[in-house]
């Protein structure tokens, strides 16, 4: 149950660095980086990074400078990518980003760094944190944060829902399918999987 | 990447561009209309000097959606061995030809938000087919041409068509005054960067692009041409039963189908692959992009359109 054999389901790496690289970016969905997301000798002193405090409360004269080894927080995650969207725009080749955090953070983050051009070359990732996902209803599209269960009830159809390790870039989520779709009504057992 | 069969082209017009360049227009043969060809593609020619067969690999510089015609630029060049010579000196309108179907190893990425586009002397050509096909797309791009004084003017023409939609620069004063740093480091995330040209110029910019963080993935060459010759040598082909002569100034793949042994073949600028042949005896010169560094020191292949033997002797499987 736990490995469905699913070729889509993403696999994550340790945060090394690139010695090629022209300027390094690194997010944190926390507020510190965890060590164990960072590679043996990756350094993280070389990178300008970006924290999460959540919290409104930040530092009084926060660092903003746009410097490797710089430390900028920010109050909340869709802070920080909101702010990663409007940098990108103005950055110039030979950016490599990195992300650690859980795997909504890490693909959102995805999503805007495609958008701005950079591809999966230029990008490292390490899962650090929950593993909840989310999951998007393949019949309705509803998107549902935090499923923890084998089985889910969609917010948005009431279907219960088989969590696949099927999972969509694009959407920064795992699919869920009606698991009762052939015999109505036999719904397994949820599992507690994704903690 | 590949495609079988062959065209029957007849030369509808031939344009003096420059004392050296000439631009040949082809319409199919027995009429109706051509392939679309892949932008940044080329086609092979085959070229019939009396008892000599000569092939030779042309960027086409036409729009791929122009397909009552396609056009290659040629240059007449010292060194030649003997194909752009001819189509000079003895091509006339009218005259048919055989011509392989268009194939490419120099395409457009589809992902990239801008496309810079650097083109030195002859190497403008698949660059002009590029312009024409994001002029249709509507791509953002940057073409610089490097040239000659004398030559500048001829480019110029053939850029102008483009300059509305690309912001096109040509530079008349070399190497050294063309601030290729400044250029790649400039651009916005997402360029991906499209070299032609001599060899130095080519690996000036990849080397210089990598050294500026840019990832291998952005940056792309056209292989043709280079260093063909070199010290002669003789070829056995095992299976065949034959022993080649390799002359100073032929490539092995020439010397090979000067024998009447028909090699496998693509682009005949060590770019595709197509030709990798086993070598059995014999330590190989290797000149191609296609062979991993790897294989190089392994050198159990041998591109046979552009590598030649360090020694007096290859034995190949073929």
């Amino acid at each position: 149950m736990s490995d469905q054999g699913i070729k889509s389901k993403p696999t994550y790496s340790k945060i090394a660095g690139d010695k090629a690289a022209r300027y390094q970016l690194l997010l944190v969905e926390g507020a510190g980086i965890p060590s164990e997301a960072m590679a043996e000798g990756g350094d993280p002193s070389a990178f300008e990074t970006w924290t999460v405090a959540h919290a409104s409360a930040l530092p009084a004269a926060p660092m903003m400078d746009e410097a490797p080894g710089a430390v900028r927080p920010f109050r909340s995650t869709q802070h920080l990518l909101s702010a990663l969207e409007e940098r990108l725009d103005r950055e110039t080749m030979g950016l490599r980003l990195y992300a650690i955090g859980t795997e909504p953070f890490l693909w959102d983050a995805f999503n805007i760094a495609s958008a701005a051009g950079l591809s999966r070359q230029e990008m490292q990732f390490a899962h650090a944190g929950p593993k909840a996902r989310r999951i998007y209803c393949v019949h309705c599209r509803t998107m549902m944060e935090g499923v923890t269960t084998s089985i889910v009830t969609c917010k948005g159809c009431g279907a219960a829902l088989f969590v696949r390790d099927h999972f969509s870039k694009r959407l920064a989520a795992y699919m869920g399918v009606q698991v009762d779709a052939e015999a109505p009504g036999e719904v397994p057992q949820a599992e507690e999987l994704y903690k | 990447m590949t495609a079988a069969g062959t065209l029957s082209v007849r030369v509808r017009e031939i344009t003096e561009l420059a004392p050296t360049l000439k631009r040949f227009s082809f319409e199919p043969a027995h009429g109706g209309e051509f392939p679309t060809a892949p932008a940044g593609g080329h086609v092979m020619l085959t070229l019939r000097d009396g008892g000599r067969v000569m092939k030779n690999a042309y960027s086409l510089v036409s729009a791929p959606a122009q397909r009552t015609r396609y056009e290659i630029i040629v240059r007449k060049v010292a060194q030649s061995r003997g194909g752009s010579a001819f189509l000079h000196a003895k091509v006339a309108t009218g005259d048919v030809l055989d011509m392989a179907m268009p194939s490419c190893l120099f395409s457009l990425a589809s992902t990239a938000k801008k496309h810079l586009l650097i083109g030195g002397g002859i190497g403008i050509t698949p660059m002009l087919s590029f312009l024409g096909e994001l002029k249709a797309r509507g791509g953002r791009c940057e073409m610089h041409q490097l040239s000659s004084v004398d030559e500048a003017p001829v480019f110029d023409r053939l850029l102008a068509p483009f300059g509305d939609d690309a912001e096109i620069h040509i530079h008349t004063g070399g190497r050294a005054a063309f601030d290729l740093a400044g250029l790649l480091a400039r651009q916005p995330l997402g360029t991906h960067v499209y070299v032609c040209g001599p060899h130095a110029l080519m690996d000036a910019v990849t080397s210089t692009a990598l050294a500026l963080g840019w990832p291998a993935g952005k940056v792309h060459k056209e292989s043709f041409g280079g260093a063909t010759g070199g010290l002669p040598f003789k070829a056995v082909l095992k299976r065949s039963g034959l022993e080649v002569e390799v002359k100073e100034n032929e490539t092995l793949l020439d010397a090979i189908e000067a024998a009447g042994v028909a090699a496998s073949c693509l682009c005949r600028g060590g770019a595709c692959g197509q030709c990798a042949t086993a070598v059995e005896e014999g330590e190989v010169d290797h000149r191609d992009d296609f062979l991993s560094a790897e294989e190089k020191a392994a050198g159990k292949l041998i591109m046979l359109c552009v590598s030649r033997a360090r020694g007096p002797r290859l034995v190949l499987d073929l």
